[in-house]
């Protein structure tokens, strides 16, 4: 007898998405993660664009995501006419990205994956008996948002990221206030790191999972040009057609990307396993700490991996706020660009993993072509593989139980399906 | 008192409005606690089938899918507010209404014409349905969705404003990004309420709270930018960026494109 469970609606998710398993007997016949947001045709309604304005279009892609894909799309231009920004300006980017991993990272570790532990329907049902934590988190959250607001301008979609580096410089006084509030919040993201260090994290996903991540360089971030590989291999980010080697499934929803024929995992856990060398103070010391539950074949310790990158990227943004204040902040304005007929790929991690943008541009700086794999997209693949082998171990347990396992697989993903710019079909059936 | 019964609902969109609900931090928690959230997505696992008094609904309708759940949410719903680029005007994936076709779109992301999604040109909710109140925003202003709650929950109807950025920025004394620098600036025909945080900035408005409804004189901003150097397809480009799908805007492409036009910019 066949019987379907359906999650018709992931909640405490960004976008629209659901889970479909089938199941004959005690074996499982199938598992799809229907990403039914509606797909918006960014890398066709973009060619025609003028290079200038393309990032504002770009990063609404994604609302929580919006400084990474502001990014990659102007390291992509950027790239693609050879523009060399400043130290000041690769600093600014710097402690943009991590004030937005500290927004993100905040959002999903307490208020929207926590509560699955702690067995509440929301983190606002949290508040009677964790107010104190409740609140704590929202101010880790708004100290995040500090960062986009005064660097970006606003805390979603902000602008003053551009091409060539920042219209207005903050003010020495409002970065400051970040360090403040980040200073203030320290302690919030380390009780991040103990809860989920404590919590028992369940294993019924355990099975192989090939890692990627971008290397930083010499310390912990979230920027590069270089792939790292759990096979051990490093290659360039222009090589991300095989790296993805996405793919239009039938009977399927997102592209699904595969590297040797397995499906890839992106994002905390991946960033955090590959680039542990690389981290330094306190977050080195928690991983040190922690480094057993840290499990590259279980992806549910994935947000313990956003907590110790949270611990990180709060001191990092103090760190870049120091060092900006010490070097003094100059005034540059943007640098000069020659538009010319070519093209170039920027890649960022964005809090859920890598993001590749790839533009082509005719001799007026015109896009002519566009292609963007998003984290979530990569992920879509490895969700899938996690939920067939759950339910294989779960298939017992009930229809309830097994429902909330799936759901509490896909949310450790942090799943950004509005990030999702391919989508196939949706098949329900 | 009963609280109102209120349910944030996401159509097709990155969520942003959503998340701006969230971004409230510091009166988040006082908010929600005033009202009785019975759908909340992005924040909330529950979810339940029932009538609100208010409905907050961002997204543009893009598939079919998108409009049958719009019109139960109406149903459903005493008010509907739309929250949202997405949801007034389809934002940017509208920006090849009436250019592009949907297989056309699908060929080139998916190499596939088949209409795998049931997708539909993408309009904001009054294209379908009644809508109570539109606030605009790409995304919503943290300052006014607080303002709609704080209105609503003292029985008053919000104000949205519904005149051009020019005139937050003559209130800031900014200087003139369009006069005075001759930069592409679309803040003569785009609504206030973001306090021209773009100008304020020393950016160009590129629209992103859409063109004022029914005042639109996009001729007009065309004649100026023009006048400063800037080429036909350039200018209208930016005009479809959030407003492909308003009448003024619509119709002045409709007009261009009996013309032969130029590429690129300046």
């Amino acid at each position: 007898m066949s019987k379907e469970i359906v999650i018709e609606h992931l909640t405490r998710v960004e976008g629209h998405g659901g889970i479909e398993v089938t199941v004959e007997g005690k074996k499982v016949k199938d598992v799809k993660i229907n990403l039914f947001e509606g797909p918006r045709f960014f890398e066709s309604f973009i060619e025609g664009v003028k290079w200038d304005k393309v990032p504002d279009v770009m990063r609404r892609i994604c609302a929580i995501c919006t400084a990474a894909h502001n990014l990659a799309s102007i390291r992509a231009i950027e790239k693609a006419f050879k523009v060399e920004v400043t130290p000041q300006t690769e600093l600014l980017r710097d402690l943009l990205i991590h004030g937005e991993m500290v927004e993100s990272h905040a959002l999903h570790v307490f208020l929207l994956a926590l509560p699955d532990y702690l067995g509440y329907p929301d983190a606002v049902s949290m508040v009677d008996k964790y107010a104190k934590e409740v609140k704590a988190a929202l101010q880790l959250k708004k100290a995040g948002n500090m960062v986009h607001n005064i660097l970006g301008g606003r805390e979603v979609h902000g602008m003053n990221e551009r091409i060539g580096g920042f219209p207005t410089i903050p003010k020495e006084g409002d970065l400051l206030a970040i360090r403040k509030a980040m200073e203030n919040s320290k302690g919030t993201a380390e009780l991040a790191v103990k809860l989920f260090a404590s919590m028992g994290i369940p294993d019924f996903a355990h099975s192989d999972n090939t890692l990627m991540a971008l290397d930083p360089g010499k310390k912990f971030g979230y920027i590069g040009d270089y792939v790292l590989i759990s096979d051990g291999k490093r290659r360039k980010v222009e090589e991300y057609r095989e790296l993805t080697n996405e793919k239009v499934v039938k009977h399927s929803h997102a592209k699904h990307s595969s590297y040797n024929g397995s499906p890839i995992m992106v994002g905390a856990l991946p960033r955090v396993l590959l680039c542990n060398d690389k981290l330094y103070g306190t977050a080195k010391a928690l991983f040190k700490e922690h480094k057993g539950k840290l499990d590259p074949k279980n992806s549910l310790t994935n947000n313990l991996a956003q907590a110790i990158e949270l611990v990180h990227s709060v001191d990092r943004c103090i760190e870049d706020i120091d060092e900006l204040l010490s070097n003094g902040l100059e005034k540059e304005g943007l640098v000069k660009i020659e538009p010319r007929k070519s093209s170039g790929i920027g890649a960022v991690e964005a809090p859920r993993g890598i993001l590749y943008h790839d533009y082509s541009f005719d001799e007026n700086g015109c896009i002519t072509k566009a292609n963007v794999i998003t984290p979530t997209a990569i992920n879509c693949a490895n969700i899938e593989k996690d939920c067939r082998v759950a339910v294989g171990k779960l298939i017992t347990e009930g229809k309830k139980n097994l429902e909330a396992s799936l759901e509490l697989i896909a949310r450790a993903y942090d799943p950004c399906i509005s990030c999702s710019v391919h989508l196939v079909k949706v098949k329900f059936l | 008192m009963t609280k109102p019964k209120i349910g944030v609902y996401s159509l097709t969109g990155c969520a942003g409005d959503q998340l701006m609900i969230l971004n409230l931090e510091d009166d988040l928690l006082a908010l929600l606690g005033n009202v009785e959230i019975v759908a909340f997505q992005e924040a909330s696992s529950v979810k339940k089938d029932t009538e609100v008094d208010i409905a907050l609904v961002e997204g543009s309708v893009s598939t079919k899918t998108d409009l049958e759940r719009l019109k139960d949410i109406r149903k459903k719903s005493k008010m509907l507010i739309a929250i949202g680029d997405c949801a007034i005007g389809g934002c940017v994936q509208a920006m090849r209404n009436q250019e592009t076709t949907l297989k056309e779109k699908m060929k080139k992301v998916y190499d596939k014409e088949e209409d795998y999604f049931e997708v539909l040109e993408p309009y904001g909710l009054s294209k379908y349905v009644n809508v109570d109140l539109e606030l605009p925003g790409c995304p919503i202003e943290t300052t006014e969705i607080r303002q709609v709650f704080l209105s609503l929950l003292h029985g008053d109807i919000p104000e949205i404003k519904d005149y051009p950025v020019c005139v937050e920025c003559k209130l800031n004394e900014y200087q003139c990004l369009l006069v005075d620098k001759g930069m592409p600036c679309l803040g003569p025909i785009i609504a206030a309420g973001c306090n021209a945080r773009c100008p304020g900035l020393g950016i160009d408005c590129v629209g992103c709270r859409g063109p004022i409804k029914d005042e639109t004189n996009a001729a007009e901003e065309l004649r100026t930018l023009k006048e400063k150097g800037y080429d036909e397809r350039y200018i209208e480009n930016r005009l479809r960026f959030f407003g492909a799908n308003f009448e003024g805007i619509a119709k002045l492409s409709k007009m261009l494109k009996e013309k032969t036009s130029g590429k690129g910019g300046k």
